[in-house]
């Protein structure tokens, strides 16, 4: 901090509207949860409506603000999805490996996103609850019998090759998760992070508080105004016409 | 597995996701109150809806009727044949498009911006600035009548800078916008005009020559012909331009919302409403209100028959009918206004220099062509880059409307658009590749509407202004303050959400 020689260039940081989109009880939140405050909580109350929630990513050379959009899986009424996904850039279609009609529902919500999200919008496939499966999970050697409150024994009713090969034909990202354990779930978020074309990106919105030039960053969206840097340049004359 | 409404209570049900149901119900995201948001369509928005191609096809022709009482009338799509349209820039896929049925520039100095930002809703809207402000003109010295492009000087520098006119003329013009800049406090210069056609004004107190009038009618935004726009209602809004100008950086004073204007503003409110636990059910519509009685609000069928009860009812007089069971309102006036949105196959670079060295890059223009009959209303223009996120790249979207219907003003669109497309002077000549036309009609209801029944809050639809005027947002404080009785501070005034870590802010 004292070392201002040393003071690397910040890195250009970009902004990313990720939905999540999946069957009630697949553990979307729990994910989301995992991802932004590494936590996991084992009997979630189920989410009303929508939450809204950002967790920055760091890449290499650019640092990514995702603007996480959690809907309910058990939707009322089928009317939020479409505000969400509405000019997102990334979407997260998850499923719950133990169960095999939200692989049938997540397969809906891709069609949905693919006929009417942005053209562009990167999607990641993923399968949660990977912990329950004892048989093929090799990371995470822990599992409660009673996990998630699961009353009947789970175990893998989803392979891992018929998700992995439904993906690969849709061009959808694909992991399997555990946000129990926390095993891939940031790596999702990083391969989205990767995966969005840097054309796509924009920069920090409601600017970075640093004066005149937050209002534009790096090149990528010189034409975003920040509405919070009242003043401009060279002081605010007001009515400065005369 | 959808559950029914059948049977529900709600502390507010809010009819339309249009401009200002959204803002009423992101006003009342945090009140705690069980609120159920209701749309008839199957899309966000309402009147004020951003469309895809496809969407705005199906659109119109669910109002391709000639039914001039209603909202949107005499609306078609024209696209050239295939033979026709240029090799090289075609129409892209139909998401590639949001167009916006009510396009409008946001003045900085609007009230919407700071409620914005004291809802924390900006953060997730992207404002881009409109730049310049342009007169066709044409110069009709020889035979040969020539249609050029204007740029309106918008400041002391431009004035200095600009070569149209004289040194006389600039001191004029000088001493003019010095004059507007504090018109308030000097009524014994306007006072006695207030009637007076704008330009007589201009002549008889400033001295300014006929050529300037138009390019300082047209920072009035007035849809009114020339010789109707009276001095009293032009000063205000040249003094909103002016004052709106430099305060989110050098060069400009207006913005638009990316994405498809105040629809993009309406989603976020909604979405605001859906966090706060707010219910949204689209394609439901009312079929009857009973209304309110002893201690009971009112009561609501929809249009599948599910029966739910209320305390309050919110939504726009052209949302439902019901509403207005009872209170055989009449509209004091109405007018038409008719408009077209045109994608064009060039970015029109010309329309968008810098707003300044360094500056944002403007994303809007406006454009004004004057009528050469002073008794006839302008033809105004939004002109919108992909940068608006309306269109893709290397094309550009074109909004415009005139205040008169749709019969008589349709030819005025299609001639101001053709004239600005040859005013660009681009080889190849700038093709229009894709259009929309039709008729907005507007009402205006008496205010006692608003109290026409208990429980019941009718909110006007916004008008046909080019402007997003503030009493659009007054409107929305008025229901709030009826329906929660809190002080107008705590309007639009939130606290950041838990998770949502702001830290830029």
């Amino acid at each position: 901090m004292t070392d201002s020689a040393a003071t690397p260039a910040p890195k250009p940081s970009s902004s990313v509207k990720l939905v999540l989109l999946g069957e009630a009880a697949v553990g979307k939140s729990s994910l989301v949860l995992r991802f932004v405050n590494n936590d996991f909580q084992p009997n979630k109350e189920p989410t009303i409506g929508a939450a809204f929630l950002t967790q920055k990513c760091q890449l290499p050379n650019r640092t990514i603000k995702f603007e996480i959009w959690d809907t309910a899986g058990q939707e009322r009424f089928a009317s939020l999805a479409p505000m969400y996904y509405r000019n997102a850039q990334s979407a997260l279609v998850v499923y719950d490996i133990t169960k095999p009609s939200s692989l049938v529902k997540a397969k809906h919500w891709v069609a949905e996103l693919q006929r009417q999200a942005s053209p562009g919008i990167v999607i990641a496939l993923v399968g949660n609850k990977l912990d329950l499966c004892e048989d093929d999970s090799t990371e995470d050697s822990q599992n409660d019998e009673n996990a998630e409150g699961h009353e009947e024994e789970a175990v893998r009713k989803v392979s891992t090759a018929e998700a992995k090969a439904y993906a690969e034909e849709e061009s959808l990202l694909f992991f399997e998760t555990s946000a129990k354990t926390g095993h891939n779930v940031s790596e999702v978020f990083t391969a989205i992070a990767n995966t969005i074309p840097e054309t796509s990106l924009k920069g920090p919105r409601a600017g970075a508080g640093g004066g005149t030039q937050a209002a534009i960053s790096g090149g990528q969206d010189s034409s975003r105004v920040n509405l919070t840097a009242r003043g401009g340049d060279g002081g605010a004359k007001e009515g400065c016409a005369c | 597995m959808m559950e029914t409404l059948d049977g529900t209570e709600w502390d507010v049900v809010i009819l339309g996701t249009g401009f200002a149901e959204s803002l009423l119900a992101l006003s009342l995201s945090r009140s705690g109150k069980r609120i159920l948001h209701l749309d008839k369509n199957d899309y966000y928005g309402g009147d004020e809806a951003a469309l895809s191609l496809s969407e705005a096809e199906a659109w119109a022709s669910r109002f391709a009727e000639d039914a001039p009482q209603c909202r949107f009338s005499k609306a078609s799509v024209t696209k050239p044949a295939a033979s026709e349209a240029e090799h090289g820039n075609q129409l892209s896929s139909s998401r590639a498009y949001s167009l916006a049925l009510a396009p409008h520039i946001i003045y900085a100095r609007s009230n919407l911006v700071p409620a914005l930002v004291s809802s924390r809703s900006h953060s997730q809207l992207d404002f881009q600035a409109v730049g310049s402000w342009f007169v066709v003109g044409s110069s009709a010295d020889s035979s040969q009548v020539q249609q050029r492009l204007i740029r309106v000087p918008s400041g002391r520098e431009d004035v200095f800078q600009d070569k149209s006119f004289d040194l006389k003329a600039k001191r004029s013009l000088m001493k003019f916008l010095r004059f507007v800049a504090a018109y308030e406090d000097q009524p014994d210069v306007w006072e006695g005009s207030r009637q007076l056609p704008f330009s007589i004004f201009l002549e008889q107190k400033f001295g300014l020559p006929a050529s300037s009038h138009e390019p300082i009618l047209a920072l009035t935004m007035s849809q009114a012909s020339a010789g109707s726009t009276s001095t009293e209602h032009a000063l205000p809004s040249i003094a909103r331009h002016l004052r709106s100008l430099g305060i989110f950086g050098p060069g400009f004073g207006a913005v638009l919302p990316k994405w498809g204007g105040l629809a993009e503003i309406a989603q976020v409110a909604c979405r605001a409403c859906a966090v706060g636990g707010g219910v949204y059910v689209l394609n439901k519509s009312i079929k009857s209100m009973t209304p309110a009685h002893d201690d009971s609000g009112p009561s609501l069928e929809l249009s599948d028959g599910e029966k739910l009860s209320t305390t309050w009812l919110c939504g726009s007089v052209d949302d439902s009918s019901a509403l207005r069971l009872g209170t055989n309102a009449t509209p004091s006036s109405a007018y038409s206004t008719s408009r077209s949105i045109s994608i064009v196959s060039s970015p029109l670079p010309s329309l968008f220099p810098p707003t300044s060295e360094g500056g944002v890059a403007p994303a809007g223009a406006v454009v004004v062509v004057p009528s050469s009959d002073a008794s006839e209303p302008p033809v105004h223009m939004f002109v919108h880059t992909s940068d608006a996120g309306e269109c893709p790249m290397n094309q550009s979207v074109i909004y415009s409307s005139i205040a008169m219907p749709h019969d008589s003003g349709l030819p005025h669109l299609e001639r101001a658009v053709a004239s600005l497309l040859g005013a660009v002077r681009e080889q190849p000549s700038p093709q229009v590749l894709w259009s929309l036309r039709y008729q907005q009609q507007h009402a205006d209801f008496e205010h006692s509407l608003m109290n026409a029944q208990e429980g019941v809050i009718v909110l006007s639809s916004l008008s046909c202004d080019l402007v997003l005027e503030d009493s659009s947002l007054d409107k929305v404080k008025i229901a709030w303050q009826k329906i929660t009785g809190e002080s107008e501070n705590a309007f639009m005034n939130f606290d950041p959400r838990e998770g949502a870590n702001d830290e830029d802010d």
